[in-house]
Parts: C-alpha cells; sequence; structure tokens
C-alpha cells in the first residue's frame, strides 16, 4: 500500500454497461464522466474504458492525468468493478440458517452475488447437490461449518461434495477456483487433505462461527476480497493491466456500496434502509442501531428475474399497479419478453410495467431482508415478562418506523422522473412515521465508498452532495382508517407568521412542493392512527423538504390499495388561517 | 447453412458405470453410463406403537428382517391378541428395503430402493472421449439452432413442418395421429388447445416462433419463474424461437426447418436464462 499523502484522487467504478470516473482534488468534486465499458468484444479490454473515461476529464478540465499509459502518481487511482455481473459465489454450510447464514452474511457484506447456497440440512441428495454444483461456473466458493471445535464429519461430508463436485470457475479453466474454508477451525488440516488437491485454491481462515452465538466475518470477507482480486479480477479482459496501475487492490461495486451506506448511516446517526434493483437481482441494506446487513435476491429483478417477481408476488400484486386498461395477457407477454431479451430502450407501455414490477420487487426484497436482519439463529434466548412488552427480541431488526432514511437505487430508478421514483417507494417500502426519502440513480456509493479509506470526511460530504438526490419527506401515519375519515391534522406557522391548520383525509396521497431544503416545524396529530409516539398522540418535528417537497400518505399502513392520482397541493393552499 | 462440428458432454453426476467405448457409434438412445444412488427416502415406524405392545416385546412379533426387501403396505409385523381373534398389524409405508431394526425400542428403518442414474446419447454421432466412471463425450456433425426460451427437456424424432409459413399460428387442427413421436415445427404462435393436443396424439417436440404466457402458465399449471427451465415434465419438449406472444419465424429460419424436414431432430428446451449460459437447443444429426 502507498504511503504517499494524496489530496487528488481518482475514483473509478466499472460496471457492465458504464465506466464512471470522478475526480476528486483538494476535498471537493471536480467532474463526472462516464463511457462504455469494454470489457466485452470486440475490444476485451478494460482498460480501454478507462483511459477514454479519464481523457475525457484531461479534456474537460485541461489537465494531463496520465503519464504514458499509466495515471501519474500524484492521483491516486481507486478502482470499484460489478463488470461481469459481479462476483458470484457458492456458500456451504452445515446448518443452513446457521453456519450458512454467517457464511451468507460475509459473502453478501463482500458485495457477492450468491448463485446457491448448499448445507448437510438441506433436502437435496448427495448426488442432486453434486449435479447443481457440477452445473453452476461461480468466481469464489465459501465453506463454513461447525463452530471451533465443535462439528466434524458433517464438514467432512460437505468437503468431500465438493471434492466430488470439481466445480469450474467462471471464466478460465485453466485457473484454480478460489475456495475459502471459514469453518471449524480445529479440523482445517483434514479439509485440506480432502480439497488440497483438488485443483481448488484452498485457503484457510478464521471461523465465521465460532461460537454459536458469536459471528466473526471479517477474516471471510478480507479473504473474499483478495481471492477476487488475485484468481477472478485478474482473469477479466484487462483486468491485470488495470491492477498494475492502482497499489490499492480493485474492490466488489456492491461491498464499497454498504460501506458507504454503513458510514453515512452512523454519520448522520439514523437507521436507513436502500433498494438497489438491477436486472436480475435485488439489493437490500439496512443499518439498524449501528448494524449493517445486506440481502439479496438472486433472480428477482427488472430484466432477467422480472418473471420470478411475478411467479414469487402474484400476477394480480403487479396488476394493481397499472391502468384498468392494460390487459393481463399483453402484461404477462411484455414481462416474459423483458426476461428472455432485455429490451435496450423502454417503451411507454415497458416503462410502466417495469415501475409496478420494481415495487413487488422491493416489497419482497424486504421481506426476504428481514429474515438476513435479525438476531444470530441457533441461539437460545430466554424471554423475560419485560420483554414481552418490548422489542427486544423482534424476530427483525427491520422497524418502519424507526427508520429516517430511505434510499432508492439502481435501474428502476435511473430512467423514470422524480415523482415516478418517489411513488415506487412510498408503494414499495410503505416508509411509515416521518422519513426522508432519497435517490441515488447513478450508483455513486460505490466510488465514494472506495474513498472512506482514505478520506472519510470527504467521501461522506460528496456522496451527500453529488450522490443522493434529496426527493423529500414523508409523513405517513401507521394504522388504517376508512376512506373519507380525518387522518392527520398539520399545523405550522406559514410564511406571514400566520398558524394554519389542515385536515388530511385518509386514502390519499398529497405533494406538497415547497423550496429544496426548506425547513418548517410542524405539529402533526393524528387521528387514531400513529406517527412514532402513539395512537393518537401529537408529533412535533422540523422537517427538511426535498426537490418534490414533502409528501403526506394517508393511504394507511399496510397499504393495499391500488395507485391514486397524487394531489399536489401548493402550501399556500392548506388549511385556514386560525 | 452449414453443418458444424457438435460435440456434447454426456456425464453422471456420481461415480458409476461407463457403458460406451472410445470410437463406438451411438444413437440419442444409446446409455453411456449408469449408476444407482442410494434413496433419501426413509421411514422410521414405530412399530410398538401399531402392535400396541412393549417396544421390546417387537422382536417376537417381527415378520420381515434386517435386508428384506418390502412392498408398500407389506406387513412388517403382526401381533394376536385374545387366542388369535384380534390381529394389530404393522405396515411398510413404501417400497423398500428394511435397513435396521432396533428391539430394544421397537423401531424400524425402511429405505426406498436405490435411485436410478442414466445418461444416454440424445444425439447419434461417435464417442470422442471417455469420462472413467462419469460418462463419454459424442460427437456429430449437423446443423445446430438456438431458441430462445423452452421448457421441457432432451427429446428427440423426425422434424416435420407443421404450417405453410412462419407467420401461421400452429393451432390444433394442425395436430394430427401421425405426428405421434415428431417434432412439429410451428408458426408464429402455438395455442393452447394445439399444445394440449399435441401432448394427446404423442408429439415429441413443438418449435415454434411464441407462445402466450399465459397459455404456457396453464400448460404447465405454474409460473414460471426465473427462467431456469428444462425439468419440467408435461408431455413434450416447447421450443419458442422469438419469444412470448405472436412472434412469426423468420422466412430464412423457416425455410431452413422446410430443407431439413424429415431429418431426426434432437431438441433440449432447457434454458439458463439468468446465467445467460443456456439457450434451448435444436440439433439435427447429419
Amino acid at each position: 500500500m502507498s504511503k504517499q499523502k494524496h489530496d487528488s484522487y481518482l475514483l473509478v467504478d466499472i460496471d457492465h454497461n458504464t465506466t464512471k470516473a470522478i475526480l476528486v482534488q483538494d476535498q471537493t468534486l471536480t467532474t463526472i464522466t462516464k463511457t462504455p465499458t469494454t470489457v466485452d468484444e470486440p475490444t476485451l479490454d478494460v482498460t480501454q474504458g478507462v483511459i477514454e473515461v479519464i481523457k475525457h476529464i484531461q479534456q474537460e478540465k485541461s489537465l494531463n492525468l496520465l503519464l504514458g499509459e499509466t495515471v501519474k502518481p500524484e492521483f491516486k487511482l481507486l478502482c470499484s468493478s460489478n463488470a461481469s455481473g459481479g462476483l458470484h459465489m457458492i456458500i456451504t454450510g452445515v446448518i443452513g440458517n446457521i453456519s450458512g447464514e454467517s457464511a451468507q452474511r460475509a459473502a453478501l457484506g463482500a458485495g457477492a452475488l450468491l448463485i446457491d447456497t448448499f448445507s448437510k440440512d438441506d433436502r437435496r441428495p448427495e448426488y442432486k447437490k453434486i449435479a447443481a454444483m457440477r452445473a453452476m461456473k461461480p468466481d469464489i466458493l465459501l465453506m463454513s461449518g461447525g463452530t471451533d471445535g465443535g462439528a466434524t464429519s458433517q464438514v467432512f461430508e460437505m468437503a468431500e461434495i465438493l471434492q466430488k463436485s470439481d466445480i469450474k470457475p467462471r471464466y478460465g479453466a485453466e485457473y484454480s477456483l478460489p475456495l475459502i474454508y471459514a469453518g471449524n477451525v480445529s479440523i482445517q488440516t483434514q479439509v485440506d487433505d480432502i480439497l488440497g488437491e483438488n485443483g481448488y485454491a484452498l485457503k484457510m481462515v478464521e471461523n465465521v462461527r465460532p461460537l454459536i452465538n458469536k459471528e466473526n466475518l471479517g477474516p471471510a470477507r478480507e479473504s473474499i476480497y483478495d481471492a477476487y482480486m488475485e484468481h477472478v479480477i485478474i482473469h477479466s479482459p484487462g483486468y491485470p493491466k488495470l491492477a498494475t496501475w492502482t497499489d490499492e487492490r480493485i474492490v466488489p461495486s456492491q461491498a464499497m456500496v454498504g460501506k458507504m451506506l454503513y458510514e453515512y448511516a452512523q454519520h448522520r446517526g439514523v437507521n436507513l434502509i436502500a433498494a438497489d434493483i438491477g436486472g436480475d437481482t435485488t439489493d437490500i441494506y439496512s443499518v439498524y442501531n449501528g448494524v449493517f446487513n445486506r440481502s439479496l435476491n438472486a433472480g428477482i429483478g427488472l430484466t432477467y428475474g422480472i418473471s420470478n417477481i411475478v411467479k414469487e408476488a402474484g400476477i394480480d400484486k403487479v396488476l394493481r399497479w397499472l391502468p384498468a386498461m392494460m390487459d393481463e395477457r399483453s402484461v404477462r407477454n411484455i414481462i416474459g419478453n423483458m426476461m428472455i431479451k432485455p429490451p435496450q430502450n423502454l417503451s411507454g407501455e415497458e416503462q410502466q410495467i417495469q415501475s409496478a414490477v420494481a415495487r413487488e420487487a422491493i416489497r419482497l426484497g424486504i421481506e426476504g431482508h428481514k429474515v438476513i436482519a435479525s438476531r444470530l439463529k441457533g441461539v437460545i434466548t430466554e424471554r423475560t415478562l419485560s420483554d414481552m412488552f418490548d422489542q427486544a427480541l423482534e424476530p427483525t431488526l427491520l422497524n418502519m418506523m424507526k427508520t429516517q432514511v430511505v434510499v432508492g437505487k439502481g435501474d428502476a430508478f435511473s430512467n423514470q422522473t422524480m415523482e415516478n421514483s418517489m411513488m415506487i417507494l412510498m408503494d414499495a417500502v410503505q416508509p411509515e412515521g416521518i422519513t426522508e426519502l432519497y435517490l441515488d440513480p447513478d450508483n455513486m456509493a460505490a466510488p465514494f465508498g472506495n474513498l472512506l479509506d482514505h478520506a472519510k470526511e470527504t467521501a461522506l460530504d460528496l456522496y451527500n452532495m453529488h450522490g443522493l438526490q434529496f426527493i423529500g419527506t414523508s409523513i405517513a401515519p401507521s394504522g388504517v382508517l376508512a376512506d373519507g375519515q380525518e387522518a392527520l391534522r398539520m399545523e405550522f406557522t406559514n410564511i406571514q407568521g400566520v398558524k394554519v391548520s389542515h385536515s388530511f383525509s385518509s386514502g390519499e396521497l398529497t405533494m406538497i412542493p415547497l423550496k429544496d431544503m426548506e425547513s418548517i416545524e410542524l405539529n402533526l396529530i393524528p387521528n387514531r392512527l400513529d406517527l412514532g409516539s402513539g395512537r393518537g398522540k401529537l408529533v412535533k418535528k422540523v422537517v427538511r423538504a426535498g426537490k418534490l417537497g414533502l409528501m403526506v400518505d394517508t393511504r394507511g399502513r399496510p397499504m393495499e390499495k391500488p395507485r391514486l392520482p397524487v394531489k399536489l397541493l401548493p402550501i399556500e393552499a392548506l388549511g385556514r388561517s386560525e | 447453412m452449414e453443418a458444424v462440428t457438435i460435440t456434447k458432454e454426456r456425464r453422471i453426476p456420481t461415480a458409476g458405470e461407463v457403458l460406451v467405448k472410445q470410437g463406438q457409434q451411438v444413437d440419442p438412445d444409446t446409455l453411456i453410463a449408469a449408476c444407482t444412488v442410494p434413496s433419501q427416502n426413509i421411514h422410521e415406524l414405530r412399530i410398538y406403537r401399531s402392535l400396541k405392545v412393549n417396544p421390546d416385546d417387537v422382536k417376537n412379533h417381527i415378520v420381515k428382517h434386517e435386508g428384506e426387501t418390502v412392498e408398500k403396505d407389506e406387513v412388517v409385523a403382526i401381533a394376536r391378541s385374545f387366542f388369535g381373534r384380534q390381529t394389530r398389524m404393522a405396515r411398510s409405508p413404501i417400497d423398500g428395503v428394511i435397513m435396521a431394526f432396533s428391539s430394544s425400542t421397537g423401531r424400524m428403518m425402511i429405505r426406498g430402493h436405490p435411485v436410478p442414474v442414466e445418461v444416454f446419447s440424445h444425439i447419434s454421432g461417435k464417442v470422442i472421449d471417455i469420462y472413467p466412471d462419469e460418462g463419454a463425450v459424442v460427437e456429430t456433425q449437423g446443423y445446430r439452432f438456438n431458441g430462445v426460451f423452452g421448457v421441457g427437456g432432451e427429446t428427440h424424432g423426425i422434424l416435420e413442418v407443421a404450417v405453410d409459413s412462419g407467420d401461421i399460428p400452429l393451432t390444433s387442427t394442425e395436430i394430427k395421429p401421425e405426428h405421434s413421436g415428431k417434432v412439429l415445427v410451428g408458426g408464429s404462435v402455438v395455442t393452447l388447445d394445439a399444445l394440449r393436443e399435441a401432448v394427446k396424439q404423442g408429439v415429441k417436440g413443438i418449435i415454434v416462433g411464441g407462445v402466450d404466457q399465459k397459455d404456457l402458465t396453464y400448460f404447465l399449471g405454474y409460473e414460471i419463474g426465473h427462467g431456469v427451465t428444462g425439468g419440467e415434465d408435461v408431455g413434450l419438449t416447447l421450443i419458442l424461437l422469438e419469444g412470448f406472444g405472436v412472434n412469426p419465424i423468420p422466412d430464412t429460419v423457416f425455410d431452413s426447418f422446410k430443407k431439413i424436414s424429415g431429418n431426426l431432430a434432437c431438441i433440449d428446451g432447457t434454458t439458463h436464462i439468468r446465467s445467460r449460459s443456456l439457450r434451448p437447443e435444436i440439433i439435427i444429426p447429419l
């Protein structure tokens, strides 16, 4: 690692379609440029896209960043990559929801896309496990199982299955597939005997689950980063050359996204939930009370994974977000074709369907996330009488009422108007209480996340200023009332110093445009509903307006009703003077 | 349309017996490798409950012993009381073999019969390589086409074009009894009635421009999920060349099928969309 102190950073993030570069000088963002990624044919050299994007910066800023074919040493080059569909991993464990789940958390935290998880207690017979493993071509295997000094024979059995499976790596049959063993450390030698000479590049690290009530994800996660750099990325076209330009390792983009969201939540002292919908995956990130979790719904996405959303959610759930004139058969055919032949440019109809499906993808993603974002399983907990009355032993850490920030990322938001993006988030996440909604449509969390270890304050400031777009603050009481009943009364003092009171009826979504970043002190009195202080209790809060101002959602929680047109209400038109 | 060299790796997922030799000519039905694997279907019988006797007394009532084969509902233990006037029996819940019996606990473990695992050649051609204990590589010269989506796995039959042009729908009226065992090429879309009629007439496969996604859901009986198919047991293999809905087959492709009509077609609807690695395949060995 370089010890040189840098003030200038060149942050490069490479995804399958776009190579993005950001120049940061003297703690300020100088420019952002994008070019097409050149990892596929006919170029087959990722550095060409990187050089191109750097040349754009040079032209734009009249700077000279290159020295021959490399970046000048005074500019620190930090690279993250999600090209070729990310980091594909297979996880094995002994008990699926104990060691398997800890290994999953380690892999997901390192930015992996899990292809499959195998455990001794899953129902597939051994030969089917082997057939399934052989049909997969991952980038890295992560094997867990047993606490330290604990289970042995089941770990050996799983090692033998891996040995028989002879799994081949996704790219380059000539290189050894990295296999990280992060299970019972007392049997590392025996595991090495079974797997060591089997064509896998075996690496032993500390146990992800050394004790039943303790997780240790750091060493496995670091080892995944190393294997990604040493074995995976180095076999992708042009990456060996790119690796010589930077003395930091190239890291998976999703790992940097998680890192940035965690630091952002910690910096602001908030609980956060973020949804990122890609082509065939939906990522949900959460930070609750300082605990970070990432879950990934593989096969749930807007192109290759779009039919799976219909299967999981049901066509009726998708149709509820679409105009009544769109018939089921056409919608099904369009969705099927978006799966088998993802369109380059969406028609109006396809865009409407994608937005509808995105809502269900996020909803399903959050449901799945609740399982990952939970207490460690397998630990026996004693419930006392007092536990019955609080949420200390709730099965999941997620609590919408205690979520202050919601972020939308990825394909579902990149080609939408802000109002559509807001609707997707409001309908899918269904925030409760008072929640700020943000977008990161260009995935700026990855490059700025890569800067965190070098200039944390700068990275956070830049992400806040240039990465996140503040949609607005949502005010959404929890509970359900019949349509038309008074749901919420809002009181505030207007710009002329006059006290204003306005009632919102149940079943509406009202947008109140205000100046971007304008703060307003509100008294909010829900009628038999809850805004965080209890049913019918007053909430006093200074809220900030975003680009769309404030959103008052009285459609109820949980909300099942079809989408209604948004009511637009200028603040001057609110209520009556008192 | 140009003939190419096509190779297919044919392996079983666990060690077994390879039944072909290098250089051997094979047909689609030639068994390449086979083995059996122990069944995972294991049942524990608490015989003392069925017989209403003490667990340690069960050993006196056993009629089938360790290692013996049993059929479903076959009596494995019998107890008579009241001078033979009342009879209680324990029966096997599955076809299988008695794995173990504990005389102290009165419990019996019965395991299902071993599961055969086999791999056939799928295409006609020549064995060019052998994987010891696992299978072989088969090579042929022929034509290869790919679809965009399919259901159903490997099958084969004589190819027949069932419509006059690529923009005509394939309906149930085009499906005839003489199409039994054949692979039919349809037109722009295949209807649900046509799919059901094809299964009734014993058609092996249908290659078509499109199908209504809702019709396919009705045909399968469930919703297609994440685009990993091939294991469906619906009576035939369906390959879509263009996509869902009404999609005429391009003239050049349709003319190619007309030219090779009457040849053997080895088709596989297996699709792995997510990994972008596997699309349905039509092989015409020459």
